[in-house]
């Protein structure tokens, strides 16, 4: 019976357009729509694969953005026991270490024996809020897992390296850990349990105190790449492309 | 004058034969009711209650149409004319006994005139009982095509109904060969053999001895066939009419019912048999086995696991066999049994007997689909077909990209009025290989002067098929965009471009202000029937045409798109496999978002060779955006580039124009 805690958020979804802001230091948030961040849907599998494994409860705490109210019924309906959303102006984006902060002051209310996490994130890439939090609450971390045992007072887990290696490692509880992939791929959820949970399910809101937006990096720029005219597109028959080919081979010395 | 004598040739020393008979045939009668019961009775004690007793009227016609004129039956040649030929007689034979019941003991009408006409009919259907015995005796020993269950039952089931007519046919032969009337002639068959027992020179003693004791091999005959019916192959006989008076009235092939519900009004999502109505039920035990199902299946044809004559025995199996498997999902019947199934209808539309595979199937799957378990890749089309209105997964604001550059820009239905609101739909919408074909068709709109709009970013995926796939909540909420969407909008009729988004928003969607939906094939028709659509072109090309299943069995346009075709200058050289018949090209019911699976042969590409077969045929067309991507690409596969083009009908409305 352990008491699971996962800390998850919303990142930009890929299939619109993105814009940059006037400033040109970040995105247009105006114009962004949000998904579950791939890794925390995965911490979300790992989680309930755990609950129904071993018992216990699943927690599942998510800043309030647009969004997360369909994606926390979501994971009510893959059988989450406790749904959070913390209160906050998250919309505009907030930097790694005020997010930790809000989420490990949350999550310490629940006295987890696990926080289970997405190792990285699309809108960060350098996945520090699992560390953050873990440093926060003075509990061990390991990242980039992908297999969870529970035994009493410890977890057996499974790390994949490049070279197709597994490396398995043991860390008293509690602890962080970051998912890269759930046991399982998250699983389908029917929409009419989505609903019925809507009807159902209450979301729980959590205050925290101020935003500490402290320590946080921020991009100086950001830009989409410049697309640059390198092709050329050579026209014409067989002779007339061999011979252009020819003359562009000596140009450039190669021949 | 010809007279009938009751109880020809019974010793007097037996003293009342009808008491005999009667109690044997009483007693033979109430095994057999007994029997039956024991069976029925599963049905409502185990299914689910739901009521079938309405319309009586139409239930009536239904049962004399299909058990007894069984024009579904007749479809085929040889098995029609075998069955009908058995079926017909016996029935013929039931009336003959009746009659003579009722002569023996209320009205005498049986002589002269009357009695040759009852005994010639009587012999002419003997002649043709035999006829059909013998048809079927061949198939079963000579022939045995695969569809069917070469099982002792079948064989036993034959052996005694031809035991029983030709014990009929001796009896009447023996004791004309003793009575030799002067109009026994009009016993054609049981003359014929008459005069070969006179030919023998067997004494009139000799000939009424051989009578009585075939006379009572006969009646036994009857009483053992009526014990063993319900046990046996001959139960479709009682069965089989039942299932086609109870059959489904209240909606249309193309509209699937909603889960049903608890009395507490939590839905139901189907795995094991108490789950499933008894009409479910009966239709396991209405099956004959006949195996025409299966011969149309195009998933069985493609040698996936399934069959759907296998699917409804095992329903029959695990409520009368296989007590340790009463669930059916994922068990007594595998879940990938269950998604091969491309819900293309010629199941349902072969069963002789109205079997409803389809409803049990999709019932099954809702169960699969609310414990989640469902391929990776079907996962990907629910998802972002949740989550974005399209299975593409692309953004809903890139759904009209395919009309940018167009001038004049196609105008926007939730904006303007419109006289025709297009439901353009996923593919055509989505799919880069065929945005081209989109256009053209927009293009060819234009250019007749139609009023037409569409909803943009307003219009999601119509969902047919995610409720083929047995996600129901899904279809729902697509359902309610598109009618938000829809209500937002001023027309006169809704234009689709997919068969399958015209099934439902046909037949599924609640009615709409009772606007018309039209398949892009109608209106074309209709606009060259007024006169509105005139081509300048006679194009010229021998072509050969598809019926999208979505299109044609599911909801019976067989003429327009041919009408249209034929329009633009084209002669149409039918495929084998036509209309009411034609194959499925295996996308439907959600096929297009699952694995593939291992198959022997797809469906489109077995179809790919029957057009490349007809001779100086050019083009394939077809009249379904999803035929388009599973044709072409069959036409590499088979590489038959050489010998046809995939076409969509609107391209040759474009060039012709």
């Amino acid at each position: 019976m352990a008491n699971i805690v996962a800390i998850v958020k919303m990142v930009p979804d890929l299939v619109e357009e993105l814009e940059i802001n006037d400033e040109g230091t970040g995105l247009d948030r105006d114009w962004l729509r949000l998904i579950i961040n791939e890794f925390d849907n995965h911490a979300i599998e790992q989680a309930i694969l755990l609950k129904e494994r071993e018992g216990g409860e699943v927690t599942v705490i998510a800043p309030e953005t647009e969004g997360v109210e369909d994606m926390l019924f979501t994971t009510a309906a893959k059988g989450a026991d406790r749904m959070i959303k913390l209160a906050g102006d998250f919309e505009e984006g907030v930097n790694n270490h005020a997010l930790a902060h809000a989420f490990a002051e949350t999550a310490k209310n629940h006295q987890p024996d696990l926080i289970l996490t997405g190792v990285q994130a699309n809108d960060d890439l350098d996945g520090p809020v699992g560390p953050l939090v873990a440093e926060y609450l003075g509990m061990p971390y390991i990242g980039y897992i992908s297999g969870v045992t529970l035994e009493e007072g410890r977890a057996i887990v499974r790390k994949e390296y490049p070279g197709g290696l597994i490396g398995e490692m043991e860390v008293t509880l509690p602890a962080v850990l970051g998912i890269q992939a759930g046991e399982e791929p998250p699983r389908y959820v029917a929409i009419s349990k989505v609903r019925q949970m809507m009807k159902t399910a209450e979301i729980a809101e959590a205050e925290i105190s101020e935003l500490d937006f402290s320590g946080g990096i921020s991009a100086k720029r950001m830009y989409l790449p410049e697309a640059a005219e390198r092709a050329e597109m050579i026209e014409g028959d067989e002779e007339e492309i061999a011979a252009k080919l020819i003359s562009i081979f000596k140009e450039a010395g190669a021949l | 004058m010809p007279e009938r004598i009751n109880y020809w040739g019974i010793p007097h020393s037996w003293g009342e034969p009808e008491l005999y008979v009667y109690a044997i045939m009483f007693l033979a009668a109430a095994i057999m009711l007994l029997q039956f019961y024991r069976q029925a009775s599963l049905w409502w004690k185990v299914g689910r209650p739901e009521s079938r007793w309405d319309k009586l009227h139409i239930r009536l016609g239904r049962l004399i149409q299909y058990a007894i004129v069984q024009t579904k039956v007749l479809r085929q040649r040889y098995p029609g004319i075998m069955h009908a030929a058995i079926a017909w007689s016996y029935f013929v034979f039931f009336l003959g006994t009746a009659l003579a019941t009722v002569h023996d003991h209320f009205f005498e009408f049986l002589h002269g005139n009357t009695l040759i006409v009852y005994k010639f009919t009587l012999d002419l259907f003997t002649i043709f009982f035999l006829i059909g015995a013998g048809m079927a005796f061949y198939r079963r020993y000579a022939e045995k095509p695969e569809k069917l269950t070469l099982d002792k039952g079948f064989t036993w089931t034959l052996w005694m109904v031809t035991i029983i007519v030709l014990g009929g046919l001796f009896t009447e032969s023996l004791r004309l060969a003793v009575e030799r009337p002067d109009w026994g002639a009009w016993s054609v068959a049981g003359w014929l053999l008459a005069r070969l027992w006179i030919s023998t020179g067997a004494t009139e003693t000799t000939l009424t001895n051989w009578h009585l004791g075939v006379w009572v091999f006969h009646l036994l005959s009857v009483a053992l066939t009526l014990v063993t019916l319900p046990t046996g192959t001959l139960l479709h006989a009682l069965t089989g009419p039942l299932n086609a008076f109870f059959s489904e009235l209240d909606r249309p092939m193309g509209a699937l019912a909603p889960a049903a519900e608890t009395a507490e009004g939590e839905p139901i999502f189907a795995s094991k048999l108490s789950d499933l109505t008894w009409k479910q039920l009966l239709d396991g035990d209405a099956c004959t086995e006949c195996g025409r199902c299966q011969d149309a299946c195009p998933a069985f044809n493609a040698g996936t696991p399934l069959s759907p004559k296998q699917f409804i025995l095992s329903l029959r199996d695990s409520l009368h066999h296989n007590g340790s498997k009463p669930k059916l999902a994922g068990e007594a019947i595998p879940e990938d049994v269950l998604w091969a199934c491309t819900t293309c209808g010629a199941c349902v539309y072969e069963c002789p007997v109205l079997i409803e595979h389809i409803d049990t199937i999709v019932d099954l799957r809702r169960y699969l689909v609310i414990e989640g378990m469902v391929d990776a890749e079907l996962q990907t089309a629910l998802t972002n077909l949740g989550r974005y209105g399209n299975s593409f997964g692309k953004s809903e604001r890139m759904r009209a990209k395919w009309s940018k550059g167009m001038e004049p820009k196609v105008k926007n239905a939730n904006k303007e009025r419109v006289e025709y609101l297009w439901f353009v739909g996923d593919y055509a919408s989505y799919s880069p290989t065929l945005t081209e074909i989109t256009k053209q068709t927009a293009e060819v709109f234009q250019q007749i002067g139609l009023d037409f709009g569409i909803m943009y970013k307003g219009e999601n995926h119509a969902g047919n098929d995610v409720r083929r796939v047995g996600e129901e909540g899904l279809f729902e909420m697509l359902v309610e965009k598109n009618i938000k969407a829809m209500s937002k909008a001023d027309y006169q009729a809704i234009v689709t471009t997919d068969p399958h988004s015209y099934n439902t928003l046909k037949n599924e969607y609640p009615a709409n202000g009772g606007h018309p939906v039209l398949h892009y094939t109608e209106l074309l028709d209709q606009l060259i029937a007024s006169g509105k659509l005139k081509f300048s072109k006679k194009l010229g090309y021998k072509v050969t045409y598809h019926d999208p299943c979505y299109l044609g069995r599911y909801n019976g346009i067989y003429d327009a798109p041919r009408r249209v075709i034929e329009a633009t200058g084209c002669e149409i050289v039918e495929m084998p496999r036509n209309k009411d018949c034609a194959l499925c090209c295996g996308a439907g019911g959600g096929r297009i978002w699952m694995e593939e699976g291992e198959i022997k042969e797809r469906p489109s590409e077995s179809r790919i060779r029957e057009a490349a077969a007809l001779e100086n045929v050019t083009d394939f067309i077809v009249a379904c955006p999803k035929d388009v991507t599973m044709y072409s690409d069959a036409v590499k596969t088979v590489g038959a580039e050489e010998s046809v083009v995939v076409k969509d009908l609107i391209e040759l409305v474009y060039e012709a124009l």
